[in-house]
């Protein structure tokens, strides 16, 4: 079956009242997951998988399907108007996003991201029912040291993010390598700094430490000067991004969706390392990098346009090879199996009805996240207005539930209140949070990447040369290094 | 460990009751065990694996089945952290034994138990009440390359010929590398082993070619196996597998018995639930069990059913002895004294 006739099929599939209801249903309950500070999209879909048990297997999985993408849509919302994330997806969006939102320009940046959203959500999707069986095939290939050049080029990109001082920037990314060490290790599968902790051998939970450093550190920072006013006292101007936004932000839509759709592909990788990757790409490409974390669209828009694309990438070995890149689409996998379907190589053939319906059904659910998230800018504009002391104690509340909701485990609410107070001591001694994260999100794979080529090599490091793919990527990430040192010599502005 | 199989057969007497007093409806002889102030809320099944494995898959079938026998309402919540020591220790020692809480759960509690719970709980704290379903490791190998189309016995013997060739993907501290171990020591082979985090990414690295063997579960690999991407090698099963058939065992390949590797899936409650309680939620897990819909669903997820424990009266002695055979690998590789 051709893709044009594939999709005709799927769109004869979903268009029918019952799936394209559950599809704006799944679009609605994303957008608000993706609001809701700390819910994340993993933590809905488990528990709205019983749910889909007595839908058909087509309805329940565009359900879901959609919740995942609609999450991507709505984090940024609390990230440009709280500088709180909505999802660790959203980290990087807080950055510029909220400066913008100070600055008046919230409207924009909302406006911006939605937009970006749809238009990397429908490219990706465009580029699965043309390519998909293709990418697979390709995705598969890439082994342990191809993942190592990768995550290599990630690592340097990061540098790009660093802001202020080199010397905290880099004691930050030491630090969240270092927390990232906690836990079992992959290559011989004994405890490292767990301190004989049940709780600590599964590692440190990214989202915990992401809502502790932004979420909870944010509450502190602003609790400290609780003045009685509002987040924004002013009135908010320019609802709607002008054509000198859209100026700025189109190619980084278009560079935000090419590195996320890619990066969702790469088993570990999706839609958190794709927004903070494109957030340096933008800074690293932009002739004035000095506007970034001062209000720059591009900061925004390449990162939610990335974040979207990154999920259509990773549905991808999911529905055509039946292999998860992510823990999101692990789930979808176990829903489909309990819907007795088998996921792998011929689900594409053997169930066209269903991949395709899939597909067909991301293009109608991201129109309707459009429909739905534009309209909702003005909306939660409004939120600027809600006191601090009503504000705060609901982001709390959120954050707590968000956080246990993940593993139910209280020790994660620990991390998570930990984390807090870490974030407000480094932000009041001006420490970047941003190149924690990346580094803590980056150095798990990075080094299970690394000891497996290494232990699979017969000529130890030589494999990453031998493999063209990882020796082009870590060609590049050397030249980026490089460019990175002359710029910062001569002009001696890296800051 | 003697408190342990201690344990295990006084659960067995436990059940043994219940079960006996079968007569032909499930749901009649269920209204008769059912305790006058139980349930009142929804039970829970514990999981302390992430949603969409096949831990979570089976026990989301299960409480399906026993919502649709019972009529009591059932949560499935995924508590996870620590490779499922987490939610072992959470179910060995905080859960309260009150009926509301019942953990579904693999026998890789027993690895945790023996070796990593450090004497703060043990599997006496954990009492099984149902035999759900089985997954056996099995070995698969590539369709292309230098390796395609060798049996089980060839690759071992290669990696006799050339030691440390053969790549073989792995996970740390694990029956899939137990069963490295135990091949390695018997036949003098050495393998190249390279670590994942599951037998799922491994099964990927070898359809990628980034291995020369993997090692899974049929409900893994069955995907690839039908788009002919994997060849079956051996499974470590008792018996060859009714999907399988053509599969030989590794013990018969290799004339022996110790190759017996398999993920043992089980509903457990804490210990102290109270004894009425217990033997209510025992018969309902087999009143599911007993309905060929869900026998039907496990099948088609690509599970089997373990003969030696789908007698319910004998379910802890049997359950105890894979456990004990588990315990002297342990001890026999010094890694328990």
């Amino acid at each position: 079956m051709d893709a044009l006739s594939g999709l005709l099929t799927g769109f004869a599939v979903i268009l029918t009242v019952q799936n394209l209801y559950l599809c704006f249903l799944g679009s609605l309950i994303g957008t608000l997951v993706g609001v809701l500070p700390g819910v994340g999209p993993l933590a809905a879909l488990a528990l709205l998988l019983p749910v889909t048990f007595t839908m058909s297997p087509v309805g329940g999985m565009v359900m879901l399907a959609s919740i995942f993408y609609g999450a991507m849509y709505g984090g940024s919302t609390t990230s440009v108007l709280l500088n709180i994330p909505g999802e660790a997806a959203s980290v990087v969006t807080c950055i510029d996003g909220h400066q913008m939102a100070r600055q008046g320009r919230a409207g924009a940046a909302l406006g911006i991201a939605a937009i970006g959203s749809f238009i990397a959500g429908t490219l990706g999707v465009v580029v699965m029912t043309f390519f998909a069986p293709a990418i697979a095939a390709a995705a598969i290939r890439f082994g342990p040291p191809e993942n190592f050049g990768l995550m290599v080029l990630g690592l340097v990109c990061t540098l790009f993010m660093i802001s202020g001082s080199a010397v905290k920037g880099v004691l930050m990314v030491a630090l969240g390598f270092l927390t990232a060490a906690v836990g079992i290790d992959v290559v011989n599968g004994r405890e490292r700094f767990t301190f004989g902790s049940v709780d600590l051998s599964g590692g440190v939970e990214l989202l915990a430490v992401v809502i502790g450093l932004f979420g909870v550190a944010e509450v502190l920072v602003n609790v400290e000067t609780l003045t009685p006013s509002t987040l924004l006292a002013e009135r908010i101007t320019g609802l709607w991004p002008t054509l000198a936004d859209w100026r700025a932000s189109w190619r980084a839509m278009l560079r935000g969706s090419g590195l996320g759709f890619i990066l969702g592909l790469v088993p570990g990788g999706g839609p958190v390392t794709a927004s903070f990757m494109s957030y340096a790409l933008e800074k690293r490409v932009s002739p004035h990098p000095e506007r970034f974390g001062k209000g720059a669209i591009e900061g925004v828009a390449g990162p939610e346009s990335a974040n979207n694309a990154a999920v259509a990438g990773s549905l991808i070995p999911v529905l055509s090879l039946g292999i998860p890149s992510n823990p999101v689409t692990a789930l979808l996998l176990g829903a489909l199996i309990i819907h007795g379907i088998q996921p792998g190589p011929l689900f594409m053939t053997q169930r066209p009805d269903l991949f395709w319906g899939i597909v067909a059904s991301m293009y109608v659910g991201n129109v309707f996240l459009l429909v739905l998230n534009l309209p909702l800018v003005g909306l939660w504009a409004q939120l600027l207005r809600i006191p601090y002391r009503v504000l705060f104690p609901i982001v709390l509340l959120l954050s707590v539930v968000g956080t246990y909701s993940a593993n139910k485990n209280v020790f994660d609410l620990w991390v998570m209140l930990g984390f807090g107070v870490a974030g407000y001591g480094l932000r009041k001694l001006e420490y970047d949070l941003a190149p924690f994260v990346i580094a803590f999100v980056l150095a798990p794979l990075l080094e299970q990447s690394l000891r497996q080529s290494l232990v699979m090599s017969p000529d130890g490091a030589m494999i990453l040369l031998q493999r063209p793919v990882t020796a082009f990527l870590l060609a590049a990430s050397a030249v980026l290094v490089v460019l990175m040192f002359r710029k910062s010599k001569p002009g001696g502005g890296s800051k | 460990m003697k408190q342990g199989a201690l344990a295990w057969t006084l659960c067995a007497a436990l059940i043994a009751t219940p079960v006996a007093a079968q007569s032909g409806d499930p749901k009649a002889d269920l209204a008769k065990l059912k305790p006058k102030d139980f349930p009142t809320q929804p039970i829970e099944f514990t999981v302390v694996y992430p949603a969409g494995g096949g831990m979570d898959v089976t026990a989301r079938l299960l409480a399906k089945y026993v919502e649709k026998w019972s009529g009591d309402r059932v949560i499935v919540n995924n508590r996870t952290g620590g490779a499922g020591m987490v939610g072992h220790s959470y179910l060995a020692t905080q859960a309260k034994p009150d009926g509301y809480t019942v953990g579904v759960l693999a026998n890789l509690v027993w690895g945790d138990a023996m070796l990593r719970a450090q004497g703060r709980w043990s599997l006496s704290d954990l009492e099984p009440i149902g035999y759900l379903n089985s997954d056996a490791l099995t070995w698969v190998g590539p369709t292309e390359g230098p390796y395609k189309g060798m049996s089980v016995k060839d690759i071992v013997q290669a990696a006799k010929d050339k030691p440390g060739t053969i790549r073989i993907a792995t996970v740390p501290g694990s029956m899939w590398e137990y069963i490295v171990e135990q091949i390695e020591a018997s036949s003098g082979a050495k393998f190249l082993r390279v670590p994942f985090q599951g037998g799922g990414a491994g099964i990927t690295a070898l359809v990628g070619g980034n291995v020369d063997v993997a090692q899974g579960f049929y409900s893994e690999f069955r995907g690839h196996l039908e788009a002919g991407k994997v060849a079956p090698l051996a499974v470590a099963a008792a018996t060859r597998m009714d999907f399988l058939k053509d599969m030989p065992t590794f013990n018969e390949t290799f004339g022996a018995s110790e190759y017996l590797w398999q993920v043992i899936r089980f509903a457990i409650v804490p210990k102290g639930t109270p004894a009425d309680r217990k033997a209510y939620l025992a018969a309902a897990i087999h009143a599911a069990m007993k309905d060929a819909e869900l026998i039907a669903e496990y099948r088609k997820a690509g599970v089997y059913f373990d003969p030696k424990l789908t007698d319910s009266t004998r379910l802890a002695d049997d359950l105890g002895a894979y456990a004990e055979a588990e315990r002297q690998f342990y001890v026999k590789t010094g890694r328990l004294k």
